[in-house]
């Protein structure tokens, strides 16, 4: 005997992050069938936590029309003349992740400058990177960089990391892990040796130090560091109103139902569709909390199963023992 | 709703010793945790200190979903005269952990249990969850030398068929 079900009731909304592969066109799905049960803390690889999100907001551009024939003119049909479906959300935390998806655009890593380097708003001048040993005590992982004692002893724990390949005349789409920007020339870059590092998402923090190790607090994004990956050193995150570059991510929103249900949005492709923008909160006067105000425009997908054009999935897992 | 209260308590009062297993108290000659549901109690004009004290107020009933959906307010109430050891002048601190105990036993995950019958034996798991609100701290009131809070809690549960 089953329980009559009831409209789900839920306290907040959980974000996650997957990337899209630029290059080739191919979002990150995910496949509610197979994984929608998931624990919100561990979701599926490749799926990154963005933590809880706020003032979440899905809506529907798809226009549906009239089809009208006869005289008097009377409806004998519906055609659908336009999708679209669009997000806008309000992000808990100041995460690099968290501020690329909502700048949209580049969002660059203010690396350590030469000193005396001449200002730039987006970070001046970057300081030599530095290498990972290799051959020389333990290999790198995704949490730990060796870059040899005597290069350790320039970190601290707390440092900020990139860890990414050296800019090399590379075109088209870069980043490891997370394609972040797009470069049409290397003159467009100024050749800049640090430019990947400077767009890369692939950042950690540093929580100890040891026998010129650096012991990250989080797995790298984008796993073991590869060959000729360098570690620079940054001082924080940058972005900018007029950048030309499209972020596209693959996103899943859960909402836990208080029942044991659980409604979930997958959106393979979205675009930011507004520049960088936050919320200002007046938490007790003066005090206000700033949070990040994001808003993304669906792309469409195909779905293999009908070969449907679509934009968003929203699936439905009801509570055990539930009428359906 | 009998069920609902008896699952609130029950939950409350596990996640309050897991925390501070220490926190207890002598009732009817039996050292048990220090969280008690008034009306469960014999009558006493007697107010436990260090202990939270639970007090079913406010109650709604609504009939428009398909389940008969009640919400219950919980009063929470606490007081420490602090340690007779450092002469009271703890009771501020002892009122802090006594907030930090209660705030994280309520923020702990999940925040949805399954509703259970106590009158079966043994007691028996249900069809529906029940939920809470965050909790609302009032303000500390200060009587003598003893410091009280209320902290109160909206707990929402669904009627099930059959169910008193």
């Amino acid at each position: 005997m089953s329980t009559p079900s009831v409209a789900p009731i839920t306290r907040r909304v959980r974000a996650y992050f997957a990337p899209v592969n630029r290059a080739a066109g191919t979002p990150t799905l995910f496949d509610a069938a197979q994984s929608g049960h998931f624990p919100l803390h561990i979701p599926p690889a490749p799926w990154v936590d963005l933590g809880w999100i706020s003032k979440f907001v899905r809506k529907s551009g798809t226009k549906v029309e009239a089809l009208r024939t006869g005289s008097p003119a009377m409806t004998t049909a519906q055609v659908r003349t336009e999708a679209e479906a669009t997000v806008s959300l309000e992000f808990e935390a100041w995460g690099k992740l968290q501020m690329t998806l909502a700048s949209g655009s580049q969002q660059t890593n203010l690396l350590t400058t030469v000193p005396g380097t001449a200002p730039n708003g987006s970070g001046g001048l970057a300081a030599a990177p530095v290498p990972l040993l290799t051959g020389t005590g333990p290999a790198s992982t995704a949490t730990s960089l060796n870059v040899g004692a005597t290069a350790a002893a320039a970190f601290s724990a707390g440092s900020l990391v990139a860890v990414d390949v050296d800019y090399t005349g590379q075109t088209g789409y870069l980043g490891a892990g997370v394609s972040t920007a797009y470069v049409q020339s290397p003159t467009a870059v100024g050749s800049d040796i640090n430019y990947v590092r400077r767009v890369t998402l692939n950042v950690g923090v540093v929580a100890a130090i040891a026998a010129g190790v650096l012991e990250l607090a989080a797995p790298l994004p984008a796993g073991a560091p590869a060959a000729g990956m360098q570690v620079s050193q940054l001082a924080g995150f940058c972005d900018r109103e007029g950048a030309s570059f499209f972020q596209e991510w693959s996103a899943l929103f859960v909402l836990e139902g208080a029942q044991g249900d659980r409604i979930l949005y997958h959106y393979p492709r979205l675009q930011a569709m507004q520049g960088s923008a936050e919320v200002i909160e007046t938490l007790a006067a003066p005090l206000e909390t700033i949070r990040l105000a994001a808003a993304f425009r669906a792309l469409p997908v195909k779905d293999p199963n009908d070969g449907e054009t679509v934009l968003c999935f929203r699936s439905y897992l009801p509570a055990p023992l539930r009428s359906i | 709703m009998q069920n609902a209260k008896d699952t609130f308590y029950t939950t409350l009062q596990q996640r309050l010793a897991a925390l501070n297993p220490s926190r207890t108290l002598v009732l009817r000659g039996v050292v048990r945790p220090a969280t008690l549901v008034d009306e469960n109690e014999l009558p006493t004009a007697s107010i436990p200190t260090d202990a939270f004290r639970l007090q079913w107020t406010n109650l709604q009933v609504t009939n428009a979903s398909p389940l008969p959906w009640i919400a219950m307010e919980c009063a929470i109430h606490y007081a420490t005269d602090g340690s007779a050891g450092n002469g009271g002048m703890d009771r501020g601190r002892a009122l802090a952990a006594m907030d930090a105990e209660l705030a994280a036993a309520l923020a702990a995950e999940p925040h949805a249990v399954p509703k259970i019958d106590y009158t079966a034996a043994p007691p028996a798991v249900m069809a529906t969850n029940i939920f809470w609100s965050d909790p609302v701290f009032a303000a500390t009131t200060a009587t003598n030398e003893r410091l009280a809070r209320t902290a109160t809690v909206q707990v929402f549960a669904y009627q099930e068929a059959g169910e008193r």
